[in-house]
């Protein structure tokens, strides 16, 4: 935990978060490098900053200066960043110490930590499961201890799934909240900045440092940055929490539901008003092909520009055609190609209507219904997964089901609608973590951060560190 | 939906600049099946009279800035990452052939 806490030897703090990432590397392989500390710890030591001396981790599609950003993908794998994202430098003047970058499923897109570069991440509470995706190696990272903080991004629930498959703290903040600048994108319309920590005052003075309006991301928004933790009231009497009936009707562990309605009851009995909500279900069945459309076929626009040519690895060719066509095959790997060739398929003329704005058109509707939803509430809850982290092998989900299309997939309500959305550890099943999501009205961060400080005061469920075997 | 051609996913791929071999061209089509079966379910509402929903807030975040020079890279630094380049310039294979 570092809210409230002087880091006293920041030199100490930073080696032991170092040797500890370098340890786990060949049982977790989540990072894919290790940076220089020492400038960094030489400005952390007389710096007055809200995370001086904390060492920290980026996912490797934040842009570094003069270090490698690979995205985690072939095509950028000598890429080294030539200025810094905007969070970069807010971090760093902050006074926190980047120790490095770590494993994404390539370039954001996928959710399994199977798609990375670097080969598969495990999670450290089982080494046979997955720990979710795409901010995966960031996940993992603060779940085994190495570090308490790390930087992720969250297009379709890339930080909230992974927080809840490794016991942690995951932040989605509202839309424009944090600037995206330097960050790689995925998908323009959807791409959040987000974060990780172990505890709830950790996640609300981490914010502080990362909002604010950005010139150099024009999405950005100009509202005042709040003293989150300062303000943060974990009290819930009087707190309205409405439940999302849809995700728990499609839910089939028993367990789950049992965590669920054990932590519901117990913030009855603490004052919260609870209330069940449901959402046309035939809409809300809609999310995962919404989210493929969209997000595909902003994907293949914006990377459009990794061709070999001015930046990154590039395959030889006699035509720049050919150059370009061997540079972009070979830098990609099947699924993200697979992933442009569905996108392409959205933007294509004779489909466009009938796919890229019709989703675009469901998407105002489901977001409309959110808004709905959330209207008379101050937060909206449910079970951030349908079960635990599925082992790595798991290919099984039936891809039609209520389970998988509502159940596993309602976390890209906030990305579609840009609302504020967080996970956070509810318990363990069979030693095995899984965390609850809650989502806030736009730009309420605070009162998220109040009703889930709330929570954590009930589950007990802070600061939870798995024991990796070395 | 109608269901994708071998045919239809290589013009694709050709369009974006990717080769694909026969069996990932095979195991694409298999996965535009499901697609198609979750696509169908966009069928079923109702969106007459409802605009596309582009960005999730309404708010303007942006506005025309003074045209003025700023934050731009210097051409050593935008050359740093090039795989071939010459006198300032990136390198290409020739376009207009002998």
């Amino acid at each position: 935990m570092f809210a409230n806490r002087k880091i006293e030897n920041i030199e100490m703090e930073v080696m032991d978060a170092v040797n500890q990432a370098r340890k786990q590397q060949p049982l977790l392989n989540a990072m894919v490098s290790f940076t220089e500390v020492d400038e960094a710890i030489e400005y952390a030591k007389s710096s007055s900053g809200k995370m001086a001396g904390l060492p920290i981790i980026l996912k490797d599609n934040v842009l570094t200066k003069g270090v490698r950003t690979t995205g985690s993908v072939q095509i950028l794998d000598n890429y080294i960043g030539t200025y810094d994202a905007t969070i970069t430098t807010k971090l760093k003047e902050a006074g926190a110490v980047i120790i490095g970058k770590s494993a994404l499923d390539g370039l954001g897109m996928g959710g399994t930590g199977t798609n990375c570069h670097t080969g598969f991440v495990h999670n450290p509470y089982d080494l046979t499961r997955m720990a979710g995706g795409s901010s995966v190696g960031s996940a993992v990272l603060v779940a085994s201890g190495a570090v308490a903080f790390a930087i992720g991004s969250d297009t379709g629930d890339s930080v909230r799934k992974p927080a809840s498959f490794v016991g942690i703290v995951g932040v989605k903040p509202t839309y424009g909240r944090i600037s995206r600048y330097g960050i790689i994108p995925y998908a323009s319309s959807l791409d959040h900045v987000g974060y990780f920590t172990r505890g709830v005052e950790d996640a609300a003075l981490s914010l502080e440092v990362l909002a604010g309006r950005d010139d150099k991301d024009m999405t950005s928004s100009f509202r005042e940055v709040e003293n989150y933790l300062a303000n943060l009231n974990g009290d819930l009497t009087g707190k309205t929490i409405g439940i999302m009936g849809n995700v728990i009707d499609a839910i089939r562990s028993k367990e789950v539901l049992v965590l669920f309605n054990d932590l519901v009851e117990k913030c009855k009995a603490a004052g919260a008003i609870i209330k069940v909500i449901h959402m046309d279900p035939v809409r809300l069945k809609t999310c995962l092909p919404v989210y493929y459309i969209i997000a595909n076929s902003e994907a293949t626009a914006n990377h459009s520009n990794l061709d070999g040519v001015r930046f990154g690895m590039q395959e030889r060719g006699d035509s720049l055609e050919e150059l370009m066509t061997n540079s972009r095959t070979k830098g990609f790997s099947f699924l993200l190609r697979k992933r442009f060739i569905i996108g392409s398929y959205s933007l294509a003329d004779e489909n466009q209507d009938l796919l890229l704005r019709k989703a675009q058109k469901v998407r105002r509707l489901l977001v409309e219904d959110f808004k709905v939803a959330l209207a008379d509430i101050d937060v909206l809850i449910a079970p951030a997964s349908s079960d635990v982290a599925p082992l790595l092998t798991d290919t099984s989900a039936d891809q039609l089901s209520a389970r998988y299309l509502i159940a596993e997939n309602h976390m890209v309500l906030g990305n579609f609608s840009g609302y504020p959305s967080m996970t956070i550890p509810m318990g363990k099943i069979n030693g095995l973590p899984i965390g609850i999501n809650l989502t806030a009205k736009p730009f309420e961060e605070q009162v998220l951060f109040d009703i889930a400080l709330g929570m954590e005061h009930l589950t007990g469920c802070k600061n939870m560190m798995a024991e990796v075997m070395l | 939906m109608e269901r994708i051609s071998k045919k239809q996913v290589y013009k694709l791929a050709q369009q974006l600049m990717l080769r694909l071999s026969e069996e990932e061209a095979d195991n694409i089509i298999a996965e535009f099946d499901t697609l198609l079966k979750q696509l169908d379910l966009l069928d079923q509402i109702d969106t007459s009279n409802v605009d596309e929903m582009i960005y999730p807030f309404e708010e303007p975040t942006d506005f025309f800035r003074e045209d003025i020079v700023d934050h731009v890279l210097p051409i050593e630094e935008v050359l740093y990452n090039a795989p071939v380049e010459e006198e300032g310039y990136f390198v290409i294979p020739k376009v207009v052939k002998d």
